[in-house]
């Protein structure tokens, strides 16, 4: 029934803000639903720690690891549409959009957290497929919002090369229906798929997850499927970067990790474990690369998002206690990527410009903003006493014991991430201001959001609610 | 199932492919698709008059309406509005392009992907040939220079995975093909907005002007 009113309400209210033509109505709705949405993933997480999984009406299906990602789904998608509120308020009144494109905004930032919610919840690999395409036709507007030719173009790419890699990975997915009987009448499962995969060709099973991994891992931003990211980020107003990089890459994730179970059964486990560490560290290394040397904060948090969807892959990819890691990681980097975006989106506005050089002693301009960011920089790469500083080390332990190579290139990575990141938080929020910007932050009601989530870090980090600790504890033994 | 009938359309099928590399013309290309969806739509019929399940028909009956008429019908509208005469133009010249084609044909039915074409071993041959069509749509993607000439290499690789699903029989309950009939019906709208876009702030269909992100 939870799950019933998650998606009646994100459908009524897409409706509301597609017709009514009162911004306070859209805006408190829009608000409403997802609350909802929140209220109705914690229910359902709780009933998934509870009882295992979560079954409805033979159509929707939640393990643990969905559990975890409809949290983050309601959490992100709740504060983001708090944030957006204010921010379209604040581009309104610079003239950059009008009254039609909150409409439009709000309108498919609805559609995009049900088609999220869907993907999650569905009972059926193809469902899941339908509704993960329908993420990206809901987002392809929202990311050429600006009606500029850099977003059309961002928009474009970002269309062109998610529907491809879709499509690969609707081809993987009908290759696992082949242990299932064509004579089979009962609409196919992820359960019924992991029952028959004893029966999977094992060489059939082996190219199917390639399939998979390079179309999801295409929507997660793995190396070398991810050059739509820091396109379609940058270009993408700050709100809907919270959202790609904090809700959606984890959705697509436990996506491939549902199928990665299928193919453990008729392979081993070996196989899907070696490409999840290659992509891993590929997607790590390439992005550590880049970011050193980045000219725009947006597209920095873009490769930022790679790097750590490369930590979560090599995660699972290492197994036993490198999964229990990788899902704190996965929780912790969702909260603090929507913390840098909000940030980002408050510079934003303030000095009009994404480039790196162009945003000079922000602490003194924007103070509590600049310690927003800050404090999510160092999260992120990993300062103790919070929870990414132990969801790292204990992938690299994990790593260190059974491939030190690999654990030793991570290390040297994300020691270069920090020291490239340092350099550009210092660049951007010490030294001295240029005379044309102004002292005060933009709104308070802007800093709202983003200090929200950094208190639930912060508690996260020291406390972690027992129903959360049975679903990451159930995670690490599924998969 | 009639094999020599679902050979012919299956051949027909990636010739229409191959053509679709060498034409120059935005509207042969568009021709060129509605007649491979014509194909899968012969496809769903003469499995329907096979079987006799009546949603089999329904589902043929959407893919020509979506596929075959109203795809179409958006993709000429726009060659209208635009003025969009001009050539389809690729990165590699045709002879390359004929070559890779011929590499990628011969890779496809190489013993890498013999699990792939024994998923039904009557079969063999017609699923080599649609894995064929899978490899070439994809080079189509990547060679192609023109927005509307994408769209179509992409839809033509979601047409090439159907026809593979249809003969290694993969096809899906018709609820979820309904679903995905209605994904790519959106899909398309959505690609064709875009276009209209591209084509207002570029002035041209031409990716390569695209150079706006090079920051």
């Amino acid at each position: 029934m939870e799950i019933i009113i998650i998606f009646i309400s994100l459908i009524i209210v897409s409706a509301i803000c597609f017709f009514i033509k009162y911004r306070g109505t859209i805006e408190v709705c829009s608000i409403l639903s997802s609350g909802v949405a929140l209220v109705g993933s914690i229910i359902v997480a709780i009933k998934v720690a509870e009882i295992g999984s979560y079954t409805r009406y033979g159509i929707f299906y939640v393990d643990a690891l969905g559990a975890i990602t409809m949290l983050i789904i309601g959490l992100i998608g709740f504060v983001t549409t708090i944030y957006s509120i204010q921010y379209l308020h604040q581009e309104t009144t610079k003239n950059i959009i009008g009254f039609h494109r909150v409409k439009q905004f709000f309108t498919l930032l609805n559609i995009f957290l049900l088609a999220m919610f869907l993907a999650i919840t569905a009972s059926s690999p193809i469902f899941a497929w339908i509704s993960i395409e329908a993420t990206t036709l809901s987002t392809a507007f929202l990311i050429s919002f600006y009606n500029k030719p850099s977003a059309i173009e961002g928009a474009w790419k970002y269309l062109i090369i998610n529907s491809i890699g879709l499509i690969l990975g609707f081809f993987g997915t009908l290759l696992y229906f082949t242990s299932v009987s064509s004579s089979n009448t009962e609409l196919i499962n992820w359960q019924l798929l992991a029952d028959k995969a004893v029966h999977l060709d094992p060489m059939l099973a082996k190219i199917a997850f390639v399939f998979i991994l390079i179309g999801y891992g295409t929507k997660i931003g793995l190396v070398p499927m991810h050059t739509w990211k820091p396109d379609a980020y940058s270009k993408a107003p700050a709100p809907l970067g919270a959202l790609l990089s904090g809700a959606l890459l984890p959705v697509a994730f436990t996506i491939v990790m549902k199928f990665k179970i299928i193919t453990d059964i008729a392979v081993g486990d070996l196989f899907s474990k070696n490409l999840l560490i290659v992509f891993g560290i590929l997607s790590i290394g390439i992005a550590t690369l880049i970011m050193f040397n980045a000219r725009n904060y947006k597209r920095l948090l873009a490769y930022s998002s790679i790097e750590n969807a490369g930590l979560i892959t090599l995660g699972f990819g290492l197994g036993g206690f490198g999964v229990f890691a990788a899902t704190f990681h996965l929780i912790f980097h969702s909260c603090i990527k929507a913390i840098l975006f909000f940030s980002s989106g408050n510079l934003l506005l303030k000095y009009n410009s994404s480039k790196i050089n162009r945003i000079k002693g922000a602490l003194s301009v924007v103070p509590f903003t600049s310690i927003l960011f800050i404090i999510g920089f160092l999260i992120l790469t990993g300062m103790p006493p919070f929870g990414i500083f132990f969801s790292k080390m204990l992938i690299l332990s994990v790593g260190i014991k059974t491939n030190p190579i690999v654990t030793i290139l991570v290390i040297i990575f994300t020691t270069i991430v920090f020291v490239g990141f340092l350099k550009h938080v210092t660049k951007m929020f010490f030294g001295k201001k240029t005379d044309d910007v102004t002292v005060g932050e933009v709104s308070d009601w802007l800093l709202f959001s983003p200090t929200l989530l950094l208190v639930i870090v912060f508690c996260l980090s020291f406390y972690l609610p027992s129903f959360l600790s049975k679903l990451i504890n159930m995670v690490s033994l599924t998969y | 199932m009639n094999s020599f009938y679902t050979q012919i359309l299956l051949t027909l099928f990636f010739v229409s492919i191959v053509f679709l590399h060498i034409v120059k013309k935005n509207i042969t290309t568009v021709i060129l698709y509605s007649l491979q969806s014509l194909a899968i739509v012969l496809l769903l019929v003469n499995s329907f008059l096979e079987t006799g399940k009546n949603s089999l028909l329904f589902v043929a009956c959407l893919v020509l309406v979506v596929k075959v008429i109203l795809a179409p019908a958006f993709f000429i509208n726009s060659i209208n509005k635009f003025k969009l005469k001009f050539l389809v133009t690729t990165y590699v010249n045709t002879p390359l392009t004929l070559i890779s084609v011929t590499i990628l044909t011969a890779f496809a039915h190489s013993k890498l992907f013999i699990s792939l074409a024994h998923i039904i071993p009557i079969n063999e041959h017609l699923l080599y040939l649609a894995l064929s069509a899978i490899f070439i749509s994809l080079f189509l993607i990547v060679n192609c220079k023109v927005a509307l000439s994408q769209i179509i290499a992409v839809l033509s690789l979601e047409n090439s995975i159907v026809a593979f699903g249809f003969f290694a029989g993969l096809e899906q309950s018709p609820i979820l093909q309904i679903g995905i009939v209605f994904d790519i019906f959106v899909w398309i709208i959505i690609a064709t907005v875009f276009i209209s876009m591209i084509q207002k702030h570029f002035g041209s269909l031409d990716v390569t002007e695209m150079k706006y992100l090079k920051d």
